[in-house]
């Protein structure tokens, strides 16, 4: 088993494979499964991320029960189609698809969690820029989410993945590190560039708090999600023009680790600090459990 | 070793909202107690700490434990309901917001007491980040067992006037090998005179033949995971 992104990377390079074809491996191997056993898993996830897409983008799309989120990313898939956006088709589809997805998370719709719900939308909305513009199919597609999860793997054990123990960057930011792996991968990028993307995305994201309004995965996880896409899709693409991160991967999650431990309480998924102290936040808090 | 092990445990569960840990995670938790007491509990007590404290209503925390103590699996549509169903099967549940630091200091954690038909049974998990979880105390059969957390946690009892010859230990360890044993507790219970409890922390799944094995060779068995 990789423990760190170096030896990741160097195991993929000494056998002439792919990030993805070690995590099926690495797999297969510590639970004694067949490739198909493993691959029809990660298939069905990459269906569910799928199914939540299109349930959050189509029509009105869905409502939480408080009401304090929906309905946003069936409205910018409107303004997409009928309107020239600023930031283009590509990363429009993606926030598109991050939004929609936890909006269905927010609305306790079936989601995948990548690594966790707070963050489930970040890499579907990268995979669907993969599908889209690339023309990726499922299969390599599901090859892009095992890119995805073995860069998770390492940052969940060195660091964390948990709001609760880290902030936003732990959630948010370890999923876009991950998914600017996993679109390098589907790009045709070599294993060494999954990691500068990687590095690039989660510095990008760096110090970020979790202040849930009301302590739900609404404000501001939705429309965080809309950054986490976006931000992974531009880091692959400064990795994959050449740019490169002048700290390597492993120490911005050494950093990352070193800066959610310093972060105080009322900034990790506690529903006090940051958005969540604010006075319209706290209205909410009350509006939402003193019915 | 780490604590996240399957490539699964980063994508993925699939799972119903709102949140890993404190909905999908808390579902673990509660399935823990499932196992540990064979099946639903007739009243469960449940003592938030920290983050789980302060956003279990937003996050439903308390359904995502209460099915998980029914059985259900993170992506079962019945999870949202489960409270109600619980209580048309006649369990009495309780919450608890404890204002303390967490007893086995996590932020997100509960500590869960059971009654069941076949006794009690009391444990702290916390949830980690991604649905997963660990255990890090359990009070069984009057044994207060300390696993290391993560899951998988076997727990045999034996009865010590039973003769086999002896190597029963031996012959244990031999089974657990392919499983790789990270620690190994002996306890003596003390509500049950004679009977012993091994606490065998596991770095990989048991097989379901080889659950069943170790079962048909203790006189109890808890797989937890």
């Amino acid at each position: 088993m990789f423990s760190s992104i170096a030896e990741l990377v160097g195991m993929a390079q000494d056998r002439g494979l792919s990030i993805s074809d070690i995590a099926i491996d690495e797999e297969m191997r510590r639970y004694h499964e067949t490739r198909e056993e493993v691959w029809a898993k990660m298939s069905k996830n990459l269906q569910t991320m799928k199914s939540a897409v299109d349930r959050g983008s189509q029509g009105k799309g869905v409502f939480s029960k408080t009401g304090l989120t929906g309905g946003e990313a069936a409205l910018l898939e409107h303004y997409r189609k009928t309107r020239t956006s600023l930031s283009g088709d590509a990363m429009l589809e993606a926030v598109v698809a991050a939004m929609a997805t936890n909006e269905v998370n927010a609305a306790m719709g079936i989601i995948c969690a990548t690594p966790t719900a707070g963050s489930s939308g970040t890499l579907p909305g990268v995979i669907t820029v993969l599908k889209n513009r690339l023309g990726l199919d499922d299969d390599k597609l599901i090859r892009c989410l095992f890119t995805a999860g073995a860069f998770g793997l390492v940052t969940a054990n060195q660091a964390m993945i948990a709001g609760a123990t880290g902030g936003c960057q732990a959630e948010v930011g370890s999923a876009s590190g991950m998914a600017a792996a996993a679109a390098v991968e589907g790009a045709g990028g070599d294993s060494s560039t999954c990691a500068q993307a990687f590095a690039i995305a989660l510095s990008n994201l760096l110090g970020l708090v979790c202040d849930p309004v009301a302590g739900l995965v609404e404000i501001p996880c939705v429309k965080r999600n809309a950054i986490g896409t976006a931000n992974a899709l531009v880091a692959a693409d400064i990795a994959l023009s050449g740019g490169v991160s002048r700290i390597p991967a492993d120490e911005v999650i050494g950093a990352m680790k070193s800066i959610g431990e310093s972060m105080p309480s009322s900034l990790r998924e506690t529903g006090i600090g940051g958005l969540a102290g604010t006075p319209t936040g706290k209205r909410f808090r009350r509006t939402v459990f003193d019915k | 070793m780490g604590k996240y092990k399957s490539v699964f445990d980063i994508i993925g569960p699939i799972m119903i909202g709102p949140s890993s840990s404190h909905t999908a995670g808390a579902v673990a938790i509660g399935r823990v107690g499932h196992i540990l007491i064979g099946g639903a509990p007739r009243r469960a007590d449940i003592h938030y700490y920290d983050s789980f404290a302060q956003t279990h209503k937003g996050h439903g925390t308390d359904y995502a434990i209460v099915g998980g103590l029914l059985g259900f699996a993170p992506d079962d549509t019945r999870v949202p309901e489960a409270v109600e169903i619980a209580q048309k099967q006649g369990m009495t549940l309780a919450f608890h917001e404890e204002e303390g630091p967490s007893p086995i200091g996590h932020p997100n954690t509960a500590v869960v007491d059971l009654l069941g038909d076949g006794g009690r049974v009391t444990y702290a998990a916390c949830s980690i980040g991604g649905g997963t979880i660990e255990v890090r105390r359990i009070r069984l059969d009057g044994c207060a067992i300390t696993p290391s957390g993560l899951l998988p946690i076997l727990l045999v009892e034996r009865d010590q006037s039973e003769n086999d010859g002896g190597g029963w230990l031996e012959q244990m360890q031999d089974r657990l090998q392919e499983a790789g044993v990270t620690k190994q507790t002996r306890y003596e219970s003390g509500d049950r005179p004679g009977m012993t409890l091994y606490d065998f922390d596991l770095d990989n799944p048991l097989s379901a033949q080889m659950q069943q094995e170790i079962a048909g060779h203790s006189s109890r068995m808890i797989y937890i995971d």
